[in-house]
C-alpha cells in the first residue's frame, strides 16, 4: 500500500489534540507536533487526494437522530447499503432518537472529523432547532461541514371536504372572513408541517386555531373526521385519502411542483408568492473533516439518489431526490436559519 | 352474520399462515412457561419481549404477545394446583381448591378441568370479540376529543374501583402514574416538565422502561426473598376427569366464562378480577359452601374459565376504542404504537387483516394450549424444578438488553433498574403497580384530549356535558364514585378481594 495515506491518517489523529483547548503545553510535544504538522502540510495536497482515493479503509459510522424504522433511519440505511456495495466497507447506523434530534447531533458534533463519522439529518435540526431551543448542545454552522442534501419530502396543504374552499386563494379568503373559526392541525410544535403553517400564517395573515398532535397519525384521524379542517402534511400519509376523496389537496409547499402530483400547484403559484418550505434530508460531517473526503461522499450520495432502485424506494416513502452540493447546502442552511428565526419570532414562540 | 363469517375467514387466512402459526405457538408456549414459573407474570414477559417485536410484522407481533397473555392463564393453573403457589396473579384462587385436589391424588382431573374450562372460555370469548367489537368500533368512530376524554376518566375511575387491595393505595398509584406520565415535553406548550435538563427525558419516560422495571425487575427481586422449599406434587396419575367431575363443573365453567367475558370488557377489569369474582360466585351458589377450600372442583373450573375469558375479552376495548382496560392491555397498546399503528376504531376498518387475524389466532392459540397443557404436562412439571439461580439472572439480562435497545442508551437501563427498585418498595408497601401503569398511559392521553377538546370548543368546558356520549360516560363516572362512597359496596369489594 501507498505510504502517503498513513501520514495523513497520523495527521488526522493528531488534529483533535491540536484543536483541544486545554491542551497541556509541553515543549517536546509541541516540537514533535510542529514537525509532524510541517511534514503533513508539505504532503497535504498529495495526501489529500490519496486519502480520498483510498477512503474508506474501515467502517463508517452514521449517526441517525431517530429510532430504527422511521424515515430518517431508512434513508440512512439506503445510503449505507450503497456505500458498502461501492466501497466494501461496513456502515454502522447509530440510532439515537429523542430531544428533537439534539442527542444525536451532539454526539455527531463531538465525533472525530476523520471521514468515518457522518450525521444523517433532516432540515429542522440545523435550521429550526436554533430558534426553538434555548440550550442547543451544538452549533449548526461551526460544528458541521455540509456534505449533501439529497431528498425532499413534500408537504401538501389539504382541507377536509366540508370546507368550501377549492383553492389556496379561496381558503385564505374563507379564513379571513371567519377569523378564528377554522382549525389547523400539526404533528407538534417545531416539526416541519407546523413550520409550514406558521409560515403560511405569517405570509397571509390568516387567523385560524392551531391544534397540535403527537405525530401525524393521530392528527390525520381528526382531520379525516372533520374535527380539524386544515393541515399541512407529507405525501405518504395524505395520498390514499386524497385519492379516496376524503381530503382535498390545494397546493404543495415545495419551491417547485412535485413529480408525484404534477397538476398540483405550489403554494407560491397558487397565491402566496415567495412561499416555500422544504423538508429536506441530508448528510453532514463533523467540522474539520477533510475536504476531499467530503467531496467524494457528496458525489457518491448524489449518484446513489439517482439509482433506479433507490428512486423506487424513495417513491414509496413519498420522497423525491433533490441535489445540493456541499457549497450550495452551506449557503442554503444559513439562509434557512435566518428565515425561520424570523418566522418563529413573529409567531411569538419562545425558545424552550 | 354473513359479514361475520367473511371476517372470520379473512382472520383465519391470516392466522393460519405458517409464520403466524409459528408466532402463535411461540407466544402460547412462552405464555404457558411463564404461567407455570411462579414469580414472573404475563405483563413482565410481554414488556420484556416488546423490543424483540420491533422488526416483526405488526400482526405477527400482536398474535405472539396476545398468546403470551392467555397462554399464561393456562400455565398459571398448573403451578397453583401442583405447588400451591400461583404461577401468576390470576391463578391465586385456583390454589385454594386445586392444591387440595392434588393432595387428594386428584391433580390430573384438576389440571384437565382447568385446561378444558379455559379452552371453552377461550372459544366463547373469541366469538364474543368477533360479535361485539364491530358495533362498538362503529360507535367509537363518532368519538371526538371530548368523548375520548370522558372515556378515559371512566377508565381511570374504574381502574381504581376494580383494583386489587386497598382503594386508597390504588388511587395513590394512579396519581403517581399520572405524574410520571407528565415527564417530558408538553405537546401544547412545548414546556419541559420534570426533565431536570436530561435530554433522555425530553420525550418522556418510555413505558417499556416502567413496565419492565416495575414488573420484571421487581418481581425477580421479591421472589428472591421467598424462602422455603417448593414442594411439587409430581404425582399426576390420570388426567381424565370422572363423569361426576364433569357434571359438577360444567355449570361453573359456563358461569365463569360469562362473568369473565363481562368483567374483561369493563375498563379496569381483566383476568385477575374475573377469577376472584367467579370463585365468590361459585361459593355463593354452591349447595354446600363448606366444600370450598377442601378440593371442590367448581372452585377450579369457574375461576380458570373466568380468567381466560376475562383475558381475552379485555382485548375488546383495546382494539375498538384504543383504551387499555388493564395494564397488560396498556402494554399491548404500546406494542401497537411502536408498530406505527394508532389504536382506535379505525384499526378494524383500515387494517382488517390485523384485527381479524389477531382474533382468529386466539382460537388457534387456545387449541394449541390444550395440547400443550394436557398431553405435555410432564414437561411443565419438570420445568417447575428449574433452579431460580439460573432463571433470574437470565431474565434480568434479557431485560437489560431490551431496555438498552430502546434507544441505544445506557440511561434507559439505569432507569429500568431504578424502577425495579421502586417496584420492590411498592411490593413491600403492598401497593399494586398495575394502576400506576394505567395512570401512566391514560394520564397524558387524557391531558391531550382535554386540552384538544377545550381548544376545539374555544375554551367552553360545557362541551363535555352537551355531547351525549361524553355525558353518559361522565354520569357513569359519577355513579361509580357514589358506589365507592357507599359503605355497603365497600364492604362487598373487600369481601371479593379477601376470599
Amino acid at each position: 500500500m501507498n505510504r502517503l495515506p498513513d501520514v495523513a491518517v497520523i495527521f488526522s489523529r493528531f488534529k483533535p489534540i491540536l484543536s483541544r483547548r486545554r491542551c497541556l503545553v509541553n515543549m517536546k510535544l509541541v516540537l514533535r507536533l510542529a514537525s509532524m504538522v510541517l511534514a503533513a502540510v508539505v504532503l497535504t495536497s498529495a495526501a489529500g487526494d490519496a486519502l480520498a482515493q483510498t477512503y474508506p479503509t474501515k467502517y463508517i459510522r452514521v449517526f441517525v437522530p431517530a429510532p430504527a424504522g422511521g424515515g430518517t433511519d431508512i434513508l440512512a440505511r439506503i445510503i449505507g447499503q450503497k456505500f458498502t456495495e461501492k466501497w466494501g466497507q461496513q456502515v454502522v447506523i447509530e440510532n439515537r432518537g429523542g430531544a428533537s434530534g439534539t442527542i444525536a447531533a451532539e454526539m455527531a458534533a463531538k465525533s472525530a472529523p476523520d471521514g468515518y463519522n457522518l450525521f444523517m439529518l433532516y432540515s429542522g435540526i440545523l435550521t429550526i432547532n436554533p430558534s426553538l431551543l434555548k440550550k442547543l448542545p451544538y452549533d449548526p454552522i461551526k460544528d458541521f461541514t455540509p456534505v449533501a442534501i439529497f431528498v425532499q419530502v413534500p408537504n401538501i396543504l389539504v382541507v377536509h371536504p366540508s370546507v368550501p374552499a377549492k383553492s389556496v386563494k379561496e381558503l385564505i379568503a374563507l379564513a379571513k372572513s371567519k377569523p378564528g373559526q377554522l382549525n389547523c392541525a400539526s404533528s407538534g410544535i417545531g416539526v416541519s408541517n407546523y413550520m409550514c403553517m406558521e409560515l403560511f400564517k405569517s405570509m397571509t395573515g390568516v387567523d385560524w386555531v392551531h391544534i397540535p398532535y403527537k405525530g401525524g397519525a393521530p392528527a390525520m384521524i381528526d382531520l379525516l373526521g372533520g374535527q380539524v379542517q386544515v393541515m399541512f402534511n407529507n405525501l405518504v400519509e395524505l395520498v390514499p385519502h386524497i385519492k379516496a376523496g376524503k381530503l382535498r389537496a390545494l397546493a404543495v409547499a415545495t419551491p417547485k411542483r412535485i413529480s408525484a402530483m404534477p397538476d398540483l400547484p405550489t403554494i407560491a403559484e397558487a397565491g402566496v408568492p415567495g412561499y416555500e418550505n422544504l423538508l429536506w434530508y441530508g448528510m453532514v460531517a463533523p467540522a474539520g473533516t477533510p475536504k476531499e473526503i467530503i467531496n467524494k461522499l457528496s458525489a457518491e450520495i448524489l449518484k446513489i439518489q439517482q439509482m433506479p432502485d433507490v428512486k423506487e424506494r424513495l417513491n414509496t416513502m413519498g420522497a423525491e431526490p433533490i441535489d445540493f452540493t456541499p457549497e450550495q447546502m452551506d449557503a442554503y442552511i444559513k439562509a434557512e436559519m435566518a428565515k425561520w428565526a424570523k418566522v418563529i419570532k413573529e409567531a411569538g414562540i419562545q425558545p424552550e | 352474520m354473513m359479514e361475520l363469517i367473511n371476517h372470520l375467514i379473512l382472520g383465519f387466512g391470516v392466522a393460519l399462515t405458517p409464520i403466524n402459526l409459528l408466532y402463535c405457538l411461540f407466544g402460547v408456549s412462552i405464555g404457558t412457561l411463564i404461567g407455570v414459573l411462579p414469580g414472573i407474570g404475563p405483563l413482565a414477559t410481554i414488556a420484556m419481549l416488546l423490543p424483540l417485536t420491533f422488526n416483526v410484522p405488526a400482526v405477527s407481533a400482536l398474535i405472539m404477545l396476545a398468546g403470551i397473555y392467555y397462554g399464561a392463564m393456562y400455565g398459571g393453573s398448573t403451578t397453583s394446583i401442583l405447588v400451591n403457589i400461583p404461577g401468576e396473579a390470576a391463578s391465586v384462587v385456583t390454589c385454594l381448591d386445586g392444591y387440595q385436589m392434588a393432595r387428594q391424588g386428584r391433580a390430573g382431573p384438576a389440571l384437565a378441568i382447568a385446561a378444558l374450562g379455559s379452552f371453552f372460555a377461550g372459544c366463547v370469548a373469541t366469538v364474543i370479540i368477533a360479535l361485539f367489537a364491530p358495533p362498538l368500533a362503529e360507535v367509537a368512530l363518532k368519538f371526538g376529543p371530548a368523548e375520548y376524554f370522558s372515556l378515559m376518566v371512566l377508565g381511570l375511575v374504574s381502574a381504581a374501583v376494580l383494583a386489587h387491595g386497598s382503594l386508597l393505595k390504588a388511587i395513590a398509584m394512579i396519581l403517581l402514574g399520572l405524574l410520571l406520565g407528565l415527564v417530558g415535553t408538553d405537546v401544547n406548550s412545548r414546556v419541559r416538565r420534570f426533565t431536570f435538563g436530561i435530554p433522555d427525558l425530553f420525550d418522556g419516560i418510555s413505558f417499556v422502561v416502567i413496565a419492565m422495571g416495575l414488573f420484571a425487575f421487581a418481581e425477580v427481586i421479591t421472589n428472591l426473598e421467598r424462602k422455603g422449599k417448593r414442594v411439587v406434587l409430581t404425582d399426576v396419575q390420570t388426567l381424565l376427569p370422572t363423569r361426576a367431575d364433569l357434571k359438577a363443573s360444567w355449570k361453573a365453567v359456563v358461569r365463569g366464562t360469562g362473568l369473565g367475558s363481562l368483567l374483561g370488557i369493563l375498563p379496569g377489569g381483566g383476568a385477575i378480577i374475573s377469577s376472584f369474582a367467579s370463585y365468590t360466585l361459585e361459593k355463593r351458589l354452591a349447595a354446600d359452601p363448606s366444600r370450598f377450600g377442601k378440593g371442590a372442583i367448581e372452585g377450579v373450573a369457574g375461576p380458570e374459565s373466568a380468567n381466560n375469558a376475562g383475558a381475552q375479552s379485555s382485548f375488546i376495548p383495546m382494539l375498538t376504542l384504543g383504551i387499555p382496560s388493564n395494564a397488560v392491555m396498556a402494554v399491548m397498546l404500546g406494542a401497537m404504537m411502536i408498530q406505527g399503528i394508532i389504536p382506535g376504531p379505525q384499526v378494524m376498518t383500515e387494517r382488517p387483516h390485523l384485527f381479524w387475524g389477531l382474533i382468529a389466532s386466539m382460537w388457534v392459540g387456545n387449541l394449541m394450549l390444550v395440547v400443550i397443557n394436557l398431553p405435555l404436562i410432564g414437561i411443565w412439571i419438570r420445568l417447575l424444578t428449574v433452579p431460580y439461580r439460573l432463571l433470574y439472572p437470565a431474565i434480568l439480562l434479557f431485560c437489560c438488553i431490551g431496555a438498552y435497545s430502546l434507544s441505544n442508551s445506557s440511561f434507559e437501563v439505569a432507569l429500568t433498574a431504578g424502577f425495579g427498585l421502586l417496584g420492590y418498595i411498592f411490593a413491600k408497601l403492598d401497593c399494586e403497580p398495575a394502576p400506576l401503569l394505567l395512570g401512566f398511559i391514560l394520564g397524558p392521553m387524557m391531558e391531550e384530549y382535554l386540552l384538544r377538546a377545550m381548544r376545539l370548543s374555544r375554551g367552553d368546558p360545557t362541551v363535555f356535558f352537551t355531547r351525549p356520549i361524553s355525558l353518559a360516560m361522565l354520569v357513569a363516572v359519577a355513579f361509580l364514585i357514589l358506589m365507592i362512597i357507599a359503605p355497603a359496596v365497600r364492604r362487598k369489594r373487600k369481601e371479593v378481594f379477601h376470599e
